[in-house]
């Protein structure tokens, strides 16, 4: 099968000084669930930008179902609401993402700027606003939000414009275990419904948990190593190289000892 | 650093009073009910038609109806009422004041204030001998602080009826722009996300001073923040832009036009615009 997402040796820096990523290369498929994991500041939001078409590599190439996406591309309105229906992409920051009046507004924005009609859009927004269980919130305004409402409403602001790709940037940082319960069933809902996912975390249980195609990132902004969650996950020496588990010292009872500690399967004693 | 404290409470005050502003304009009354759009035509109406009149008995028939909408609406009377007498004060009475004596407006003098020796005439202006408060000044004074208050007691009554994003709505229909109608709201949403940040630094330097500040380093601290602020919001101007353009804005912005309004709104309109009707032909 064809790749619907493909990064060929894409390089990108800030203010052409300091380097977010170099030189990555992968490929995803249609429908798959892939996970972009590096400790903080590695690049994982960057690619996720690039891969929305948000800001443009330095060096190297992005294509989106075979098609080059570029500055000059997206130029071409045509190519432009292509891509827009069909990427969508959930911010870390909830409070970026909101900007309309109200819940109704957020969820109906995406559409509407897609040209699609108002009764269309709206039929779609109230069918998403069940899945996620936010039709009380309908006319509240985001400011009146806790942050697990805000990430419920910025995922259905993506979702009514019903994307083939989801690029969401760290889903579960900063929400409550019931909100990341709902959010993880929501992605597997998601990924059976034949979307493709597309996440950058450093949570490797939510990793763990989604059974991922893995794209490991090092502190040098390159890619580690790609392969199932289950290899890399299995991988301690390797995920102590790029930081994202470290050695954990604590007591049982009046014993103190120390180990690897990666917060999910491998806490082993 | 007490000004730094009362300026954060402020802060805090204006979060808690936007959140009233939700909560009263959310309240199942009637008026809380009526389509936003009816409300704004009603505010802009009513301010022309403040504008229009010249008598004080027209001023107190309209400031009289929006005193019964304000007690059916079941609002905070005396903390509306404070608001309105505070800004009319300053705003209308304060400024128009000066206008009151002969010096500006010409009249029969009703009460001197001032005697001087002889008249000056000083450029194009002249200073009469007797100063004093005029007829024809007071009545102007009179009639501009209650246009000023009859206005700011409409807008009040709007503004504590209706919650924000249903004011933003009803502008939509004023034909106000799109792109215009999502900057008010950027700028609005913006103003609870900074002053909680600025409360939150305030909290944070707070919990770090063992000792007493000067108020030189307080003022050095308050300018770093205040560039601060200004970086942040640049930054999380342009991640919202990103966010934008992510859920295809390209430029323009469409917004969702709103519900269609009920008979109650029908009716509340036409009798709002059968008493303007009514107050203008008098």
């Amino acid at each position: 099968m064809e790749d619907i997402i493909s990064l060929e040796g894409v390089s990108y820096s800030y203010y052409d000084k300091i380097t977010a990523i170099q030189d990555i290369s992968l490929g995803i498929k249609e429908g798959e669930r892939f996970a972009i994991i590096g400790a903080n500041g590695s690049g994982k939001s960057t690619i996720l930008q690039i891969m929305n078409g948000l800001i443009y590599q330095s060096k190297g190439k992005y294509f989106f179902k075979g098609n080059e996406v570029s500055k000059q591309a997206l130029r071409d309105n045509g190519f432009l609401r292509f891509f827009r229906e069909r990427v969508g992409y959930v911010f870390q920051d909830s409070d970026v993402q909101l900007f309309c009046p109200t819940v109704l507004d957020e969820l109906l924005y995406g559409p509407l700027q897609l040209k699609m009609e108002e009764d269309e859009a709206m039929d779609r927004t109230f069918e998403v606003m069940q899945i996620l269980n936010i039709e009380n919130l309908k006319d509240r305004p985001s400011y009146m939000l806790s942050g697990g409402e805000k990430k419920r409403v910025a995922i259905g602001s993506v979702l009514t414009m019903n994307p083939e790709v989801l690029l969401l940037d760290e889903p579960t940082n900063g929400l409550d275990p019931r909100t990341q319960c709902f959010l993880v069933e929501l992605m597997f809902a998601l990924s059976e419904a034949g979307k493709t996912l597309v996440i950058a975390t450093h949570d490797l249980s939510l990793v763990d948990e989604l059974h991922t195609k893995v794209a490991l990132l090092s502190e040098k902004h390159r890619t580690e190593k790609i392969g199932p969650s289950e290899d890399i996950l299995r991988d301690e020496d390797l995920l102590l190289q790029v930081n994202l588990i470290h050695e954990h010292m604590h007591y049982h009872g009046q014993a103190v000892h120390s180990h690897r500690h990666s917060h999910h399967v491998y806490h082993k004693h | 650093m007490p000004f730094i404290e009362k300026g954060i409470h402020h802060f805090a005050y204006v979060i808690k009073t936007g959140y009233i502003q939700w909560e009263n304009a959310s309240k199942d009354h009637f008026f809380q009910r009526i389509d936003a759009r009816i409300k704004v035509l009603f505010l802009v109406f009513y301010v022309i038609i403040v504008s229009v009149k010249k008598d004080i008995p027209s001023e107190a028939l309209i400031g009289a109806f929006v005193f019964i909408l304000i007690l059916i609406s079941r609002l905070n009377l005396v903390g509306l009422y404070k608001r309105v007498l505070f800004f009319g004060f300053i705003f209308g009475f304060l400024i128009a004041f000066p206008s009151a004596f002969n010096v500006i407006t010409r009249g029969e003098i009703i009460y001197p204030v001032l005697h001087l020796s002889r008249p000056y005439n000083f450029w194009i202006y002249r200073i009469p001998k007797e100063i004093g408060l005029t007829m024809e000044g007071v009545y102007g004074v009179m009639m501009l602080t209650s246009r000023v208050m009859n206005s700011l007691a409409i807008s009040f009554f709007v503004l504590y009826t209706t919650p924000f994003p249903e004011i933003i709505k009803g502008l939509k229909m004023l034909k106000v722009p799109d792109s215009f109608l999502m900057i008010i709201t950027l700028s609005y949403k913006y103003i609870f996300i900074f002053a909680g940040t600025l409360a939150d630094m305030h909290l944070a330097k707070k919990s770090r001073l063992a000792g007493q500040v000067s108020n030189a380093e307080a003022r050095r601290w308050i300018a770093g923040r205040i560039a601060f602020i200004f970086k942040k919001s640049r930054q999380h101007y342009e991640e919202i832009f990103k966010a934008m353009i992510s859920r295809g804005f390209s430029g323009s912005i469409r917004i969702y036009r709103g519900k269609r309004l009920h008979a109650r709104d029908w009716v509340t309109g036409i009798t709002f615009f059968l008493v303007g009707v009514l107050i203008l032909w008098m």
